[in-house]
């Protein structure tokens, strides 16, 4: 619980943070998960407006006009917390001006989708080149239509990441809409890794049920890191929590998923539950994300 | 229908004459598994060429090909690097007037291929990548992810590649050069100019259809002595294709610049082809006016 404390008054960084949306706008966001689904739950939205809602009971939401700065909401939010550094998508104008604002706190991503071709690579090039960008992310089980993570249409987009030293991220493991999982399994890695030993490759959204073989990739590709996103503490698995404590220390980091599915009061309410050694904890809150993804290391903040 | 002599010919395919070509082909002895192609071919195709070109010991190698290149009326040539800073690569260098190159790649090399076709762009301007799937160690078929990063490049810089496509020669498997793989590499990379190599046999009718089907597909006649030229390609470049293919010779790997001239006229192009196929389609193609 020290350990804990101490190493978040130095500061936490989340590398996948979303600009706060009324609820109205989230619906429509989702349907392009919507459209892939089958199940009338899922399509019809009534009972799941966000389509992985049979698992996340208390979605963060704001109704429409509730919102009226959403940077100036977000970043008391995060000061709240003690989150110093956020990953945040420049694609949406909520996001440019927070980090045309706001350059020491938001750091530039973006998400492609490798259906554009050469689209995507040159949306790559172009962020590089307009913004100081950290992030190309992913989710593939997402894509129209979907696309494995080793399937050939990524690997252009690869290429370019490591072109433009961008760290790639991506959701990985089963997904939680109701759509199949195939794209996202956890093996596919092995290969990427392989071809790409350069490629900065963070996984999101947790690797379940293959945890076990995401830690023998940890363990065996340099380049491969873990993050904790759309996970609340109290799930992480045991498998990854083991390695952190063991030789993965500098290979998982923390990620929330604010506020697409978890408020952060409950994240951090759970967090401290969390049995890290207490020379894990820094590296976890904020240390691996700094060198994942090529942020700036933070002086302590107050 | 006559092959016109006032044409400054344009050679896809040419390389610097040397006299000692022992092991030229060891790259391709790994994947070999029969006896004659390991013990008794000095050229892995030699089964089918009868008369590979024999070139003596020369001093200047760049000198002597530049000698039979004006012979043949053959204004520029393109030559072939595999690794920054050889022999083809200073040619290209020291005579742009007459050689342009391009750059083999291999994809099994990974972001170290992709950085030495930006490095060779960069240094000496290459018009074009290559590649032989089959020959290739382990074989890298077509369609092959490990492609993707090289196509994604070659439409970057905005060069062509040139692959070989069809039966390979050397006796190892087919399977990573069939024609059918280059639809779905057009179909995923519209941009991408590419070029066959080695003619698309049996599936000369395949490339055609393809050829007709995606804008950037081309078609060079490499490695083939005109009389073989297959049919299918004349009669396309006769007809809708007069834009699509383009000479390639094969010297001194395969083919002499003598044997090749010799049947040339005996090819039916019509008059509007001839000068398309010797010289404006690579004009285009390449971009050899900028």
């Amino acid at each position: 619980m020290r350990a804990f404390e101490s190493a978040r008054a130095g500061g936490v960084v989340d590398t996948a943070v979303g600009m706060p949306k009324s609820r109205e706008e989230m619906y429509e966001f989702y349907e392009f998960i919507r459209k892939q689904t089958r199940d009338a739950e899922s399509r019809e939205g009534g009972g799941l407006e966000f389509p992985a809602g049979y698992m996340f009971k208390d979605v963060p939401h704001w109704e429409e006009g509730e919102l009226d700065d959403p940077v100036a909401w977000l970043i008391a939010e995060l000061d709240r917390h003690g989150i110093t550094q956020a990953i945040v998508h420049v694609e949406d104008e909520d996001g440019q001006r927070a980090v045309r604002e706001h350059p020491d706190r938001f750091f530039a991503g973006i998400n492609i989708d490798p259906n554009d071709g050469m689209d995507a690579v040159r949306k790559i090039a172009r962020y590089a080149k307009e913004w100081d960008l950290k992030c190309v992310g992913a989710f593939p089980a997402g894509l129209y239509p979907q696309v494995a993570l080793n399937d050939k249409k990524f690997f252009p987009i690869y290429a370019k990441c490591i072109e433009v030293d961008v760290t790639f991220a991506s959701t990985v493991g089963v997904p939680g809409p109701r759509i199949p999982f195939t794209p996202q399994h956890v093996e596919f890695l092995d290969e990427i890794c392989w071809f790409f030993p350069e490629l900065r490759f963070v996984t999101r959204h947790g690797c379940e049920p293959w945890t076990a073989l995401a830690v023998k990739l940890l363990l065996k590709w340099p380049n491969l890191y873990y993050s904790t996103t759309a996970f609340a503490p109290k799930h992480y698995p045991k498998d990854i929590v083991d390695y952190a404590n063991t030789r993965g220390a500098d290979k998982v980091m923390f990620s929330g998923y604010f506020p697409a599915g978890l408020s952060y009061d409950r994240q951090f309410a759970e967090l401290p539950d969390i049995p890290f050694r207490d020379n894990v904890w820094p590296k976890f809150l904020r240390e691996n994300a700094q060198r994942a993804f090529k942020l700036p290391s933070t002086p302590a903040a107050g | 229908m006559a092959m016109p002599s006032d044409v400054g010919i344009i050679d896809l395919m040419i390389g610097l004459p040397v006299a000692d070509r022992r092991h030229n082909y060891d790259f391709l002895r790994a994947q070999l598994h029969d006896k004659e192609s390991l013990e008794e071919f000095e050229f892995p195709v030699q089964y089918m060429f009868k008369d590979v070109p024999k070139v003596e010991e020369k001093s200047d190698p760049v000198a002597y090909l530049l000698e039979l290149m004006d012979h043949y009326n053959i204004e520029k040539g393109m030559i072939g690097a595999s690794k920054v800073g050889d022999a083809a690569y200073r040619a290209m260098k020291d005579h742009p007037d007459r050689f342009f190159g391009s750059m083999q790649v291999d994809p099994n090399a990974g972001m170290d291929g992709v950085r030495d076709l930006v490095r060779a762009y960069e240094e000496v301007g290459v018009k074009a990548a290559t590649a032989f799937p089959a020959g290739l160690n382990p074989q890298v078929a077509i369609n092959d992810k490990k492609f993707y990063p090289l196509y994604a490049k070659c439409i970057e810089l905005d060069i062509p590649i040139c692959v070989c496509a069809g039966v390979p020669g050397p006796r190892v498997p087919m399977a990573p050069q069939r024609v059918e793989l280059i639809d779905e590499v057009c179909w995923y990379f519209p941009e991408l100019k590419f070029v066959t190599r080695h003619g698309c046999e049996p599936w000369a009718d395949l490339a055609v259809k393809l050829m007709l089907k995606w804008p950037n597909l081309y078609y060079s006649t490499s490695a083939f002595a005109p009389k073989h030229y297959p049919k299918d390609i004349i009669n396309y470049a006769n007809t809708r294709g007069a834009d699509k293919i383009m000479y390639a010779g094969y010297f001194p790997m395969g083919l002499s610049l003598e044997r090749i001239f010799t049947d040339m006229p005996g090819v039916p192009f019509r008059d509007h082809v001839w000068p398309k196929f010797l010289r404006e389609n690579a004009i285009r193609v390449f971009k050899l006016d900028e």
